[in-house]
């Protein structure tokens, strides 16, 4: 297992750099934020002092060597907006996605499940059409416009939910998880279903059945075990899509997580808070992977012989 | 609050907290920047003050942390300070706080502060504190408008630091900060040694929304009691609460590359655009057509300009004309807006891009964020992009044409492309008066500027639109959308 791990770090390693050299030299190509902080009369002098306080006078090259670096020190630079340091606004704002990825993901695999197993189970039922209805839709419909029908539908018209913000206690996460749920929800209950139909004709859930098994033990003794592998593969893509992906939802519902603060730092040209929330990212996305892989030999036993190899 | 719904804000909604919605968190508070960041909405005359306050409305300066003030000698005007006013920090304000903090946002060369470029330019300032009560301040020319210009200076206690920008500044304001949850709100207490009378509100709580549709789904919803920056298609309802705005829309003109460098072309431009029909289509009714980069209020402001009429086929005539004296009128001109900028701006640029279409011109367009925006409007210009025109919009909060014209129309303005040496002599002579003089010089710089250079096709007079509680009484007003003065708003009787 540890193996494993050493050998899944360090593949993950390059493509790691490969995101943080990225978006390092994709940043600096959008312009230099010399003209949006300082004022327009700044003397040239002003300028340059500017430019070389913050490291944007050396050549691209060095300025990358400088902040990687800083890496191992967790000194990622300092905030050109706020002045706080780009390692504390991302460590604090991604907690926040992290619970709002957890909610989603818990709440949108038990929905799939039990929508899955009940349409695998009785085909063409209500449940088949709820699951086929949202997968369509989530394929199809963008997450901002779930966004602002929620707030509209729930929070001004029935006036039931809060229409953004984190003060509401457990009514403030209904309209973001339930936004960012359609998606996986939508794919998932797919993915279930069909696992749960094939698994659910194997000869070991008949042979089940001839020896008296009731069908809600059939399906969650039996099948789901099964079921879960190829779902579970599916669940993590998801996942790591959502904490790449909190982007849209987290800007309209003003959700302080790191979406948004990616998305003030872009508009800011505050590179290094970029760089830090990119990373950050980036690295959770790699522990992420490695747990889905870990999960995946939990459930099979093919794949667990292949990890211990 | 607003609806019978039964969901809180998590700031109690009470007669005692006001509670308001911003487009942005402020980056930070500091004082020297608050005509830029878009933090002054929510620091002047809340956390911080000047000596005097300008009232957009009428151009007057009144008194605040000044009581009187006087020009002394032609280049120095003496203040006398207010007695008995405290900081929020417990210290006492005398002339000396008043001398530092001018010098701290003017003469500082490591700040770099915004009040400094929008409202001093160039110049330095000798200030000196004569005595507690008594401040002079002095320019190396006469300067007929120096206290309007110290009117942007916020002050700050002497224990403020010269050297780095502050978050959250003390300040002399009826409010003071209490908490702010980076991320999540700022949240401000009335200041118990406040030197006037105490705000009605007890505390005033920001948050920050970026869709419109949300900050004015929570004044309906009853989350919050005010929404700043909304549009007419937000969906306040009745909430929505329209008022004058010191900004005005045009199209910039890259002047100096064919076939922008022929005055026929720029004119052609103006006599293409439909005015009207924007106006009338994309903004909401009250906003008004422009004739001239400044609105009616604003020192200079000439109200026998007429807007430039649609003629279609003129524009037509001129673009032949234009190119049959060999002007490249097919090189392709790049239609630049900045993305947000104000409502409804992706709509018009795509209504003027057909209507320059259609008179011969052709015209790209390219949505752009805050910086490329900065870029292409500021010197230097950006090389090797080829002719452009740039949607502008221009705010002089400061009540004076001066402040418009010095980096929009000068040769070597900060945002101006072009000019002529002309033009450049009426508005330095137009500077340097004061009074009527000063009113009737830059009245002609405005009817000079479109019929000798036409750097400019100028579009609307903008109104802002904010989403007000039934139970909260504020009346918004020009200044609204720079200062939004806490202590102006009250629960309605």
């Amino acid at each position: 297992m540890l193996l494993f791990l050493r050998r899944r770090t360090l593949t993950s390693l390059l493509p790691l750099l490969f995101v943080l050299i990225g978006v390092f030299v994709l940043a600096r190509l959008t312009g230099n934020p010399t003209s949006l902080y300082l004022p327009e009369s700044a003397t040239p002098e002003q300028r340059h002092v500017f430019a070389a306080t913050h490291g944007f006078n050396n050549p691209i090259w060095q300025q990358l060597l400088d902040y990687l670096k800083g890496i191992p020190h967790l000194d990622f630079g300092t905030s050109l907006r706020t002045g706080e340091t780009a390692a504390s606004m991302a460590l604090r704002a991604f907690p926040n996605t992290l619970q709002l990825a957890v909610a989603t993901m818990v709440l949108s695999i038990v929905i799939a499940v039990v929508l899955g197993s009940w349409a695998a189970y009785r085909p063409n039922s209500l449940a088949d059409g709820i699951s086929s209805v949202l997968s369509m839709t989530a394929g199809s419909v963008p997450d901002f416009w779930f966004a602002i029908m929620g707030v509209w539908i729930f929070a001004v018209i029935l006036g039931v939910l809060p229409t953004s913000g984190v003060d509401n206690g457990l009514l403030s996460w209904v309209l973001p998880v339930a936004t960012l749920a359609v998606r996986p929800v939508g794919v998932l209950t797919q993915v279930v279903r069909g696992a749960m139909v094939s698994a659910l004709s194997a000869p070991y859930v008949r042979l089940a059945r001839s020896k008296g098994a009731t069908d809600v033990r059939l399906v969650t003794h039996h099948a789901l075990r099964n079921a879960a592998a190829p779902a579970l593969t599916v669940a993590g893509d998801l996942a790591v899509g959502l904490v790449n992906g909190a982007v849209v939802v987290e800007t309209i519902f003003g959700w302080p997580g790191i979406g948004k603060l990616m998305i003030d730092s872009i508009v800011g040209r505050d590179f290094a808070v970029l760089q830090a929330c990119v990373l950050l990212t980036a690295l959770s996305i790699f522990v992420l992977n490695i747990l889905i892989d870990l999960g995946y030999a939990l459930l099979d036993a093919r794949v667990r012989e292949t990890v211990k190899a | 609050m607003g609806s019978a719904c039964g969901v809180s804000s998590g700031s109690s909604s009470s007669a005692d907290n006001v509670r308001i919605v911003l487009q942005n968190e402020p980056p930070t508070l500091e004082p020297c920047d608050s005509s830029n960041t878009g933090d002054g909405v929510v620091e002047r005359s809340n956390i911080t003050q000047p000596l005097m306050e300008l009232d957009l409305s009428n151009g007057k300066l009144s008194p605040l942390l000044a009581t009187a003030w006087k020009k002394t000698s032609p280049t120095t005007y003496t203040f006398t300070m207010r007695k008995g006013v405290k900081f929020s920090d417990g210290s006492t304000f005398d002339a000396k706080d008043a001398a530092y903090s001018i010098d701290r946002t003017v003469n500082n060369t490591k700040l770099g502060c915004f009040v400094d470029g929008y409202v001093f330019g160039d110049e330095k300032v000798q200030v000196k504190a004569v005595d507690a009560n008594t401040l002079t301040v002095s320019t190396a020319k006469p300067d007929p408008i120096l206290p309007l210009r110290l009117s942007f200076v916020e002050i700050v206690p002497t224990s403020t630091s010269d050297t780095a920008k502050v978050r959250e500044p003390v300040g002399t304001g009826p409010y003071k900060i209490k908490s702010w949850d980076a991320g999540q709100k700022l949240t401000l207490e009335a200041n118990p040694d406040y030197w006037g009378p105490a705000p009605a509100y007890k505390t005033a709580t920001y948050v920050w929304r970026s869709e419109g549709t949300v900050r004015a789904a929570m004044v309906k919803d009853g989350e919050a009691d005010i929404a700043t920056q909304i549009g007419p298609d937000d969906g306040a309802g009745d909430l929505a609460v329209q008022f004058p705005d010191d900004q005005t829309v045009a199209l910039r003109s890259q002047g100096y590359i064919a076939p922008l460098n022929d005055i026929r072309v720029r004119e052609a431009i103006n006599y293409a655009i439909d005015r009207n029909g924007i106006v009338k289509s994309l903004f909401n009714s009250e906003s008004t057509v422009a004739a001239q980069l400044v609105p009616k209020g604003i020192t200079g402001y000439n109200d026998t300009i007429k807007p430039w009429p649609t003629d279609v086929a003129k524009a037509k005539q001129l673009i032949g004309q234009a190119k049959a004296a060999g002007v490249p009128v097919t090189t392709p001109i790049t239609l630049y807006a900045r993305t947000a900028q104000f409502p409804k701006i992706a709509e018009i640029v795509q209504v003027v891009q057909k209507e320059l279409s259609n008179v011969g011109l052709n015209v790209k367009i390219q949505m752009v964020d805050t910086t490329r925006s900065n870029e292409l409007q500021q010197r230097p210009f950006p090389k090797g992009i080829g002719p452009y025109l740039l949607v502008i919009q221009h705010g002089n909060q400061a009540g004076d044409a001066a402040f418009s014209v010095d980096q929009y129309m000068l040769s070597d303005g900060f945002q101006s492309a072009f000019g002529t040496p002309a033009l450049d002599k009426l508005i330095k002579s137009a500077e340097a008066k004061s009074g009527p003089a000063r009113q009737q010089a830059f009245e002609k710089v405005f009817a000079y500027e479109p019929t000798h250079v036409n750097q400019f096709a100028y579009i609307a007079h903008m109104t802002g639109m904010m989403a007000i509680a039934k139970d909260v009484h504020y009346q918004p007003d020009v200044n609204t959308e720079n200062e939004m003065h806490l202590a102006a708003m009250s629960p309605a009787k």
